[in-house]
């Protein structure tokens, strides 16, 4: 029943209505498991049951990926939503494109300059919500990829738990361990390593960056480094475990399979994303614990997360409304109560001085494993045309996990796709000299 | 004239809606827009096209897709229409049975069939484990990822294709079969001398039907591989789609739509003959 | 005969293969979710039943919606063919002019390019006609049917002209007997062809993700694929399976149902 009056609401309001209320909407993802999407619309909900002056229809736009689509279109089409929240790594082509609007104005009517208002959120999430110095993203939820194990696995295979490996070295000696073979095949994995399409591109860029290299260009967004030593040490580690070390399953494996084989211990480690805590707590009936990720030359953790952007288009009333609406989100409070329901970390700092996150952290030792591991940030993969660049890269990997390309050549090609793919802003960019 | 008035309505809309926009999609294929510059006029995009290996290994994956599904599906379509031509309980409710997956969206298909291939737990792999194999990453392993999806397609289409036959085979005359089986030709020899030959507009007008819903039907591969692992599942319409919706890059997705269409007309000039006398066949 | 028997056996067993992911669908969508307990591929009813995963499905989607969006896109795309087959139909069937047999070759030629392979140009073409992000939009490509004019052409063709003759000489108008007379008459074909029209047009899926951006306009198919596919209820087969179910039932039901409208229209393509 309240479904058919949401939906009868729905259809009324497409007409607009004769409210005081500025009325906006507000796109937002689901990238994880969980039932986000649910909470979120009660979160939203709570904003306009706190006030009078603006009205929110959240709408669910899908993955990241869709929610990118889903707001290009719309802006395309002349009817951009007030806020969407945008996976973090998409700011930089919106404000590349001129898609979304500069924040610096907003912040500075609060009173505050862009800096000091950046400056409330942990370092590591600033680069990806700035360009060119100019603000343009406001970060809501972040994670970092940790490794989920479980105990009663480590306990059998006589490791112990309190002690999860730290090196990559330390990390294969373990997994070989809780590796169970019946002959050729795999019975029980020791790791399992999402790898598909974003998550894939997210988690080798960490790798990389532990092997030592800088993945691509933070400052400007027409270079990556994927045929460099460190990128291919990093494949060839993640072809190692499949087709060496035997201790990963052979092919892509996606987050639904993953976690699926984490519960029903067909795996003993996984390697998934923070913002999945809250899911995994729920579902995973045996013990499991947390740990950072296992470094190679050095602990790096790429950020993963989204942040709230205002698309261009959008009357001066509905930015207001927006900017209302964004602050209510990013409020300590507010992002406080997100984080400990999804497992994502909330990026205002703030959030950690309320008493509430503080017993959470007390009482739930793993949550507070993402925030640790934030002294080792890392900004988020951003590029022009970042889904295609990506892209180019996962390929090749993938390709690798199944056995099909070695991670020279793979490299090499993913390079050369890469590049070709960023070329038309390179030649508008670096390549456009002084006649 | 009257007629005009009459087909006014249809040709407005196949107007708008077919022909203007396979006029436009030519016309944008040969315009080149790239970041920070102004439109002009050339082949930069089909260039760009054929030069791009992602392409050529669309182009080999449709070519698989299409075979893969149609031989298939005629076949065991053309075999179940034989076995169930008869009226009956137990045939009737096999048709319906049959006939029931076109009745769901490929997404709702889709859906089943994630946790149908899931490694280890789901159902295949549950099923499988009887017989001794182990987990197999069905849609995470490029060479398994197409065979996988054309078992999708297969199961959902073979119904329907099947009903097109048993149309046909109720339109071969009794007499004549029953006239060949008094001259003492058997099963086989009635099948393959008179009833193949008399299907024969029924095939080709599945066949096309058949071809297009090769071309069209992707909706699985958008939500279960996105074209992956390693492009092993990418289609010339999910590349179009990817060009358009991802990369941004309308040149590209228009000059593939230009090579789709093109390959779509040379098919109707190749069957419209056929399907012509079909539709004649009855007047 | 034994070769018959053989071929029933072995079309039975494909029935049974055909049917298994129905049947995982409604033990699944009953059974009480918890990711990877040791029976999720059980197709043997176990367990305590619930209805539980159903109403996670109905409360975590949007399905009213959903329905309401689809019966309304389903029902106007209806509405508008039997405008335009009907009266293409009768053009071809009756009316001897000029160019008649290019013009069918033209409609023809629709079936070969579906909206799905010209969803570029499409999509500009609704934008520019100021219909992205509605139901009109997605519905304007189908409204020309070759399929329907094809149906209604030989269902009218089968109607003896004896009955238009008779109006003819009463003073008639040709809109008069295709309304009074033909219409009525063709009530079969017109049947078979809203069974197939509506049936194909609930199960679209990539034009309608394309041509709306915004939830409120959104059907059943990207409804379902947002829901299902999403990681949102990632692991949570049980309600997957509920969730399908509840998309897949209107239409098997409607199916099972309606079976001979839907063969017949096949039939009446003029096969034989």
């Amino acid at each position: 029943m309240r479904q058919l009056l949401l939906a009868a609401a729905a259809l009324l309001s497409v007409g607009g209505t004769a409210q005081a209320a500025t009325d906006i909407d507000f796109f937002f993802p689901v990238p994880v498991q969980g039932k986000l999407a649910i909470e979120m619309t009660r979160v939203v909900e709570g904003f306009n049951a706190s006030q009078s002056d603006v009205h929110v229809t959240p709408v669910y736009t899908g993955s990241y990926d869709d929610t990118n689509l889903k707001t290009r279109a719309a802006i395309s089409a002349g009817k951009p939503p007030a806020v969407a929240l945008m996976s973090a790594n998409f700011i930089r082509e919106y404000a590349i494109d001129q898609k979304a609007m500069s924040l610096d104005g907003l912040i500075s009517k609060g009173g505050q300059t862009p800096q000091a208002f950046i400056g409330e959120f942990f370092p590591a999430v600033r680069p990806n919500a700035t360009e060119d110095g100019h603000v343009y993203g406001v970060p809501f939820h972040n994670s970092t990829p940790i490794l989920y194990y479980s105990v009663e696995a480590f306990q059998q295979a006589g490791l112990d738990p309190e002690k999860p490996p730290v090196t990559w070295q330390e990390w294969v000696d373990d997994a070989k361990k809780l590796t169970k073979h019946d002959g050729d095949h795999l019975v029980q994995a020791g790791v399992e390593i999402v790898s598909s399409y974003d998550y894939l591109g997210w988690l080798t860029s960490g790798f990389a960056m532990s092997n030592g290299g800088d993945y691509f260009n933070h400052g400007w967004g027409g270079e990556v480094y994927y045929n460099t030593p460190s990128t291919i040490g990093a494949v060839q580690f993640l072809d190692d475990l499949v087709h060496k070390h035997k201790v990963m399953p052979e092919g892509v494996i996606d987050a639904s399979a993953a976690s699926s084989a984490f519960f029903s211990g067909r795996t003993a480690m996984m390697v998934a994303s923070t913002g999945a805590l809250g899911f995994v707590r729920d579902n995973m009936k045996k013990p499991f614990k947390v740990a950072f990720m296992p470094r190679a030359m050095r602990n790096a953790a790429p950020i993963g997360g989204a942040s709230l952007l205002i698309p261009t288009g959008n009357s001066p009333e509905r930015q207001q409304a927006a900017w209302k609406l964004i602050s209510y989100l990013t409020s300590p409070a507010v992002n406080g109560a997100w984080s400990r329901f999804t497992g994502y970390f909330a990026p205002r700092m703030a959030a950690y001085d309320l008493p509430e996150m503080k017993a959470y952290l007390a009482q739930d030792p793993n949550a507070k494993v993402a925030i640790d591991q934030l002294a080792y940030g890392e900004p988020w993969f951003a590029t022009f045309n970042t889904v295609g660049v990506r892209k180019a890269l996962e390929d090749q990997v993938q390709a690798v996990l199944s056995g099909k390309a070695k991670p020279a050549e793979a490299m090499a090609q993913a390079q050369k796709d890469a590049d070709a793919l960023l070329r038309p802003y390179v030649e508008q960019t670096a390549l456009k000299l002084p006649q | 004239m009257v007629a005009v008035l009459l087909l006014a309505p249809s040709l407005l809309f196949l107007a708008a809606f077919t022909y203007w926009p396979v006029f436009g999609v030519v016309l944008r294929s040969l315009t080149e827009k790239r970041f920070g510059q102004t439109a002009a006029w050339g082949f930069d995009n089909f260039t760009r096209l054929f030069g791009d290996t992602h392409f050529h290994r669309v182009l080999i994956n449709t070519l698989l897709y299409a075979v893969g599904t149609i031989v298939p599906s005629l076949v065991i379509a053309l075999f179940l229409a034989v076995a169930l031509s008869k009226p009956g309980r137990l045939t009737g409710l096999l048709r319906t049975i049959l006939v029931l997956p076109q009745m769901i969206p490929l997404v709702a298909a889709a859906a089943l069939y994630v946790f149908i291939f899931l490694p280890g737990e789901g159902l295949l792999d549950h099923y499988l484990a009887y017989f001794g194999r182990y987990a197999t990453n069905w849609l995470g392993s490029p060479e398994l990822a197409l065979p996988s999806v054309i078992l999708i397609t297969i199961w959902k289409n073979t119904g329907y294709y099947m009903l097109f036959f048993l149309a046909g085979l109720a339109g071969i005359p009794a007499d004549l079969l029953e006239a060949a089986r008094i001259d003492g030709a058997n099963g086989w020899r009635r099948f393959r001398d008179i009833t193949l030959p008399l299907l024969g507009p029924t095939f080709a007008f599945v066949g096309v039907i058949a071809m297009v819903n090769a071309l069209v039907q992707i909706d699985h591969i958008i939500v279960m591989t996105g074209g992956g692992p390693s492009d092993s599942t990418n289609m010339i319409l999910y590349y179009i789609y990817q060009q358009a919706e991802q990369n941004l890059d309308l040149g590209l997705a228009s000059a593939a739509t230009v090579v789709c269409v093109g390959g779509l007309l040379v098919l109707a000039l190749l069957s419209l003959r056929t399907l012509e006398r079909g539709m004649h066949y009855e007047s | 005969m034994k070769a018959e028997r053989v071929f029933l056996l072995l079309a039975a067993l494909a029935g049974l293969l055909w049917l298994a992911p129905f049947a995982w669908m409604a033990v699944a969508s009953m059974r009480p979710d918890a990711p990877g307990q040791a029976d999720l591929a059980s197709l043997w009813p176990s367990g305590p039943f619930g209805w539980d995963n159903y109403r996670d499905a109905w409360e975590s989607g949007h399905f009213p919606l959903w329905y309401l969006n689809t019966a309304l896109l389903c029902v106007g795309i209806l509405a508008v063919q039997m405008v335009t087959v009907s009266l293409a139909g009768y053009a071809f069937a009756r009316i001897d002019f000029p160019g008649r047999s290019t013009v069918f070759a033209l409609f023809l030629l629709q079936l070969l390019l579906p909206p799905a392979v010209l969803v570029v140009p499409n999509l500009q073409m609704i934008v520019h006609l100021g219909l992205f992000d509605s139901l009109a939009g997605i519905a304007a490509p189908y409204c020309a049917s070759a399929f329907g004019v094809f149906l209604m052409r030989q269902t009218f063709r089968s109607i003896p002209r004896d009955f238009e003759e008779a109006a003819r000489i009463d003073g008639a108008s040709r809109l008069q007997i295709i309304r009074h007379i033909l219409l009525p008459m063709a009530w079969p074909g017109l049947a078979s062809f809203a069974v197939v029209s509506v049936s194909s047009h609930w199960n679209e899926f990539l034009w309608p993700l394309m041509a709306v951006s915004s939830p409120q306009h959104q059907v059943l198919t990207v409804g379902l694929a947002s829901f299902t596919l999403a990681s949102e209820s990632g692991g949570s087969w049980g309600v997957i399976a509920a969730g399908t179910a509840l998309v897949a039932l209107p239409l098997l039901l409607g199916f099972t149902l309606l079976q001979r409208r839907f063969t017949a229209s096949l039939a009446s393509t003029g096969l034989k």
